[in-house]
């Protein structure tokens, strides 16, 4: 008998379990479906490239199975709103990383194009919403690494004028105006203390056109001086806790802890881990960084996994209101602040003050512009001389 | 001119800004500069109502950084025609047409800018480039140039590769002017051949009165009348009069016989101001302009032909090419 009894004790708890499972399931899809999810970070255009070399003709986004991410999967991962990322490795640094850096942003342009009926290209909160609405994946761009545009306000203007909405300060490598993580393991040298004064230009730039900073991959000085200097807040596109898992591309409590300001700054959590609620609830976001990384949790195999983890953190008893906010409402809200930022500024003029060439000098780089001294008498003793060999040399 | 203000197809102010002032564009006065052929004021007075500025860089930033500093011009001109009120960013012929301003078009001088990427092509579209030269005075690794200045990519008998043909049909595709300026004369044969879209010459003048080599002989001039293209006279002295010395009479000289050849339908203005140091007596500024339509009037050139070349024959070109939005072939966010 007492067999027995426990027999249906455990079908009546496992079915129990399961039911309340399945019931955390539903509600976390419910959740889901009232509020847009908005993920920080999938690498799939660089997937695109290494496995395709981004000749999207060949591939078709519904059958593809040997990534993390596909169409299908998006949609029953309930995403509403992806930033894609736009990366070039390090190694193009000083070579051709900015025109790397335009495929990259082409082939995610085209990728939009080429299923309208599932993407919708966005460039602002508004359109994240309006994608919402239309039941499609609102697609946004953000370029990986400082990197990319190769030391140059212009160049990081002009992919603001491309639709990209941040820049990752840096990846796994120094610019020359910015450190990046590996310093703070020792494997590399700092460069510049954190960001050197052109680095500075660079956040009060990105502030006033109205460019997302994402601290995903700087070094904690880094982490630390633009949060001195940006009156906007700014995201972590995918990092984790640094106090749950002690790698040091993730978030110290002390940096975190400066993000819940008044200006209310986000971070994308890492599914890596599991998290802890430290600061609340209103600097937490999502950045998978599928496709980016070759190992995932079990259970959160590829992108259309994420109701499982709402579901788990609706069994540890987050609110419906914290897992909205999560989900992304501190997203929008953070986007919106940076939009108001850039707005409050629309007299400023852009800054037009290039890096000091010493700076930046390499083998790649010409230096063209900066022969010319400022001073109005060496312009004209050179002038003539200066001016003919240009001209020649322009015209025939 | 008052009617029909004039669309001149290339000048290099944005090389002056990069050359004198690292593009700081606070320091330079933009609407009154006596160091250059171009500034507000002049503009004005030469009745400009529309100018294709040329997003050039040096044929020495090739396979460096090239791609970069074309990004860089291309923000500048940017800046330059959306900070001050007389002037205006337009990407489409409508828009031209109907600017009240001066309307500015970005244009790319070097296949070099592109890196050989098509990407970067669309790229450069969308960021408002609406016409490339496929080279300057270096050779791509898939077009000639004119000039031999430089040894690399030199060919025999491949002046435009299938990579260029693939080159010239995206600018097709996407609605951006193939201009031929600088281009070696086999490659734009080749061009005029593979284009299914009017071609221009954006800074070129007639062989047949200067035998240089940027300019274009008169077999060419019937190819490009079959493709239904566009020759913008340049008024650089060494290209119209083959010497230091020219005037308002050679300038027009040019137009009388492209004329002749192949109809003033096919003729517009590209007079090359700030790219180069020596301009005719007469035409020495932006703002002389109309002393080159007093003479044509003289020379007994009708209201229509004159308006053709001021604006009508540029607009009717770019029309068929870029009507559409720029953005619409690029993004779904219509």
């Amino acid at each position: 008998v007492m067999d027995w009894v426990k027999t249906v004790c455990l079908v009546l708890w496992v079915f129990t379990f399961n039911s309340v499972a399945d019931d955390l399931k539903e509600h976390a899809l419910k959740l889901m479906t009232d509020t847009p999810l908005i993920d920080g970070h999938n690498d799939l255009p660089w997937q695109m490239k290494s496995l395709f070399n981004n000749q999207l003709n060949t591939v078709d986004l519904y059958k593809l199975n040997s990534t993390h991410t596909n169409i299908p999967k998006i949609k029953e991962g309930h995403i509403s709103a992806q930033f894609w990322a736009a990366y070039v490795p390090c190694n193009t640094q000083y070579k051709d990383a900015v025109r790397q850096t335009l495929e990259q942003i082409d082939v995610i342009h085209r990728m939009c194009h080429k299923y309208p009926e599932v993407f919708k290209f966005a460039t602002s909160s508004q359109d994240i919403l309006d994608a919402f609405e239309q039941n499609k994946t609102a697609s946004l761009i953000g370029v990986e690494g400082g990197h990319s545009i190769d030391s140059s306000l212009g160049t990081l203007r002009t992919m603001y004028q491309l639709g990209v909405r941040y820049l990752t300060i840096t990846h796994s490598c120094n610019t020359p105006w910015a450190d990046n993580w590996l310093v703070d393991t020792g494997s590399e040298p700092e460069a510049h203390g954190g960001l050197s004064d052109f680095g500075k230009q660079v956040i009060r730039e990105m502030n006033r056109i109205g460019m997302l900073i994402d601290l995903s991959h700087v070094s904690e000085k880094v982490m630390n001086q633009v949060l001195d200097i940006s009156e906007a807040p700014v995201i972590f596109s995918h990092s984790s806790a640094y106090s749950i898992c002690n790698h040091k591309r993730n978030v110290p409590d002390d940096v975190l802890m400066r993000l819940v300001s008044a200006t209310l700054t986000h971070v994308h959590f890492h599914i890596h881990k599991a998290y802890v609620l430290l600061a609340g609830s209103s600097i937490i976001g999502f950045g998978g960084d599928y496709d980016g990384v070759p190992r995932v949790p079990d259970g959160l195999e590829d992108v259309s996994k994420y109701p499982d983890l709402v579901a788990e953190l609706l069994s540890r008893k987050w609110s419906d209101e914290e897992i909205r906010d999560a989900l992304g409402r501190n997203l929008l809200r953070v986007f919106r602040e940076v939009e108001e930022v850039r707005d409050h500024q629309n007299g400023t003029k852009p800054d037009d003050i290039p890096i000091p060439f010493k700076e930046v000098q390499n083998s790649c780089r010409t230096d063209f512009g900066y022969q010319y001294a400022s001073s109005s008498t060496c312009i004209q003793s050179f002038y003539p001389v200066v001016l003919v060999l240009t001209l020649l040399n322009k015209l025939l | 001119m008052t009617k029909y203000p004039l669309i001149d197809g290339h000048n290099d102010l944005a090389l002056r800004l990069r050359m004198h002032f690292k593009n700081k564009l606070s320091n330079f006065s933009i609407h009154d500069n006596s160091n250059f052929a171009t500034d507000i004021r002049r503009l004005a007075a030469g009745h400009v109502g529309g100018q294709v500025f040329a997003a050039y860089v040096l044929c020495t930033a090739q396979d460096k950084d090239a791609v970069r500093l074309t990004l860089e011009q291309i923000d500048v001109i940017r800046r330059m025609c959306t900070e001050n009120p007389e002037m205006e960013l337009v990407t489409t012929a409508e828009g031209m047409r109907n600017s009240t301003k001066i309307a500015c078009l970005i244009s790319i001088e070097g296949g070099h800018s592109i890196d050989s990427s098509l990407p970067a092509l669309r790229m450069f579209y969308q960021l408002g480039v609406r016409s490339m030269a496929l080279t300057h005075n270096c050779n791509t690794p898939w077009a000639e140039s004119s000039a031999s200045l430089y040894p690399n990519y030199q060919r025999k008998n491949n002046s435009l590769t299938d990579f260029g043909k693939a080159v010239v049909n995206e600018m097709n595709r996407l609605g951006m002017l193939v201009d031929l300026s600088h281009s070696s004369w086999e490659t734009a044969r080749s061009v005029l051949k593979h284009s299914t879209a009017p071609v221009l010459f954006s800074h070129s003048s007639a062989y047949a009165i200067c035998n240089n080599v940027r300019n274009i002989p008169d077999d060419l001039l019937l190819l490009l009348k079959e493709n239904g293209g566009l020759i913008m006279v340049n008024f650089y002295s060494s290209f119209v009069a083959c010497s230091h010395n020219a005037n308002v009479s050679i300038v027009a000289d040019h137009f009388d016989h492209i004329k002749r050849v192949i109809g003033a339908e096919s003729i517009g203005i590209g007079a090359d101001y700030d790219g180069a140091q020596g301009f005719p007596k007469g035409l020495e500024d932006v703002s002389k302009y109309p002393a080159l339509i007093e003479e044509l009037i003289s020379r007994n050139w009708t209201e229509e032909e004159l308006a053709g070349v001021l604006r009508l024959n540029f607009l009717r070109v770019s029309f068929y090419l870029f009507f559409k939005n720029s953005y619409s072939l690029l993004s779904c966010s219509q």
